[in-house]
C-alpha cells in the first residue's frame, strides 16, 4: 500500500524537476538573445573586421563629391566630438539614402552609428557626439537605395581621449 | 542620475509648409562605456547605454539612430524631415535596460 503511495509522488516530483529545468532553460535562451541582440552593431573589433561585417566584400567607392563630412581637425576632447554627415541626393522614393553609417577607425568598438532614413527626411543628413578613442581617421560611409556605397573619410587629432577602458 | 531620460527637441521657430526642417534632439543618459578590471579584460555585463533612436513625423518613421557605445554621453542626435502637414513629430530613445524615453513637438506653420 505504501509503495502504491510512493510511486505517485516520485512521479510528480520527477514531473516537476522537468518543468523547473525546462523553465530555467527557458530563462537562459531568453537572455542570451537580449545580450545578442544589443551587441550585434558595436563588437570589440578591428574596423577592417567591421567593415568586412557590415559590408561583405561590395566595392565601396570614393564619395568626396557627394558626401560632406564635418568634423573638427583637432578634438580637444575626446568624450564629446561633434559629427554631421550630409549627402548630396534628391531623397525621392526612386533614389535616396538609405543609411549613413560613421565608423571610428581606432575607437574599440568602430561602428559609432547607422542611420536608415526614409524618403520622407526631405534632406540626407545626420549629426551626433560621438566618442573617439585616439588620433584617427574617422568614416562615413553611405548605402544609397540601389545599393551603391560611397565613403570619405577624414582624420581627427585627439588630444584627450575618450573611450576610456 | 535622476534626470536620465529627459529629452530636449530644437525645432527653428517658424516652418512653413513644405520645408525641410533641421531638428537636434539631446537625452541626458550616462552613456555607459566598456569597463575592463585589472588585467585589461572586458567585464561583461549589461552595459547601459542608447541602442536605437526613432524618429517619426505623423506616424510614420523618418529616420532610424542605431548607436554603440562609441557615442558620447548625453548625446545628441540631428535630422531633418520634410514638413508636409502640422502634426506631431516624436523622437524615442531606447536603451539596453529596457528604458524607454521620448520627446515631441507639434510641428505648426506660421
Amino acid at each position: 500500500m505504501s509503495e502504491s503511495h510512493v510511486m505517485p509522488r516520485r512521479a510528480v516530483l520527477r514531473a516537476l524537476g522537468a518543468l523547473g529545468a525546462g523553465a530555467a532553460a527557458g530563462a537562459l535562451t531568453l537572455g542570451a538573445p537580449v545580450r545578442a541582440r544589443a551587441q550585434t552593431l558595436g563588437q570589440n573589433e578591428s574596423v577592417e573586421d567591421a567593415m568586412k561585417r557590415l559590408f561583405g566584400g561590395k566595392p565601396i567607392k570614393d564619395g568626396a563629391a557627394a558626401i560632406k563630412l564635418d568634423l573638427p581637425l583637432i578634438a580637444e576632447n575626446g568624450a564629446v566630438v561633434p559629427v554631421s554627415v550630409s549627402v548630396d541626393s534628391p531623397m525621392t522614393p526612386a533614389s535616396y539614402v538609405k543609411h549613413i553609417y560613421v565608423v571610428a577607425d581606432k575607437n574599440r568598438i568602430p561602428v559609432v552609428t547607422r542611420v536608415t532614413l526614409a524618403p520622407e527626411a526631405g534632406r540626407a543628413f545626420m549629426g551626433a557626439n560621438i566618442r573617439l578613442g585616439e588620433t584617427g581617421d574617422v568614416r562615413a560611409i553611405v548605402e544609397q537605395s540601389d545599393g551603391t556605397l560611397l565613403q570619405v573619410k577624414r582624420e581627427v587629432k585627439v588630444t584627450v581621449g575618450g573611450c576610456g577602458g | 542620475m535622476s534626470d536620465i531620460g529627459k529629452v530636449r527637441l530644437r525645432i527653428p521657430s517658424s516652418i512653413k509648409a513644405g520645408d525641410v526642417v533641421q531638428v537636434r534632439a539631446l537625452v541626458i543618459h550616462p552613456m555607459e562605456r566598456i569597463e575592463r578590471d585589472a588585467q585589461g579584460k572586458i567585464i561583461l555585463k549589461n552595459y547601459n547605454y542608447i541602442n536605437k533612436v526613432i524618429v517619426t513625423y505623423l506616424g510614420k518613421t523618418v529616420a532610424t539612430f542605431d548607436t554603440t557605445q562609441s557615442v558620447a554621453e548625453n548625446p545628441f542626435f540631428s535630422f531633418t524631415f520634410k514638413a508636409t502637414d502640422p502634426g506631431q513629430l516624436k523622437v524615442q530613445f531606447l536603451d539596453t535596460t529596457g528604458g524607454r524615453y521620448e520627446g515631441t513637438a507639434d510641428i505648426t506653420f506660421s
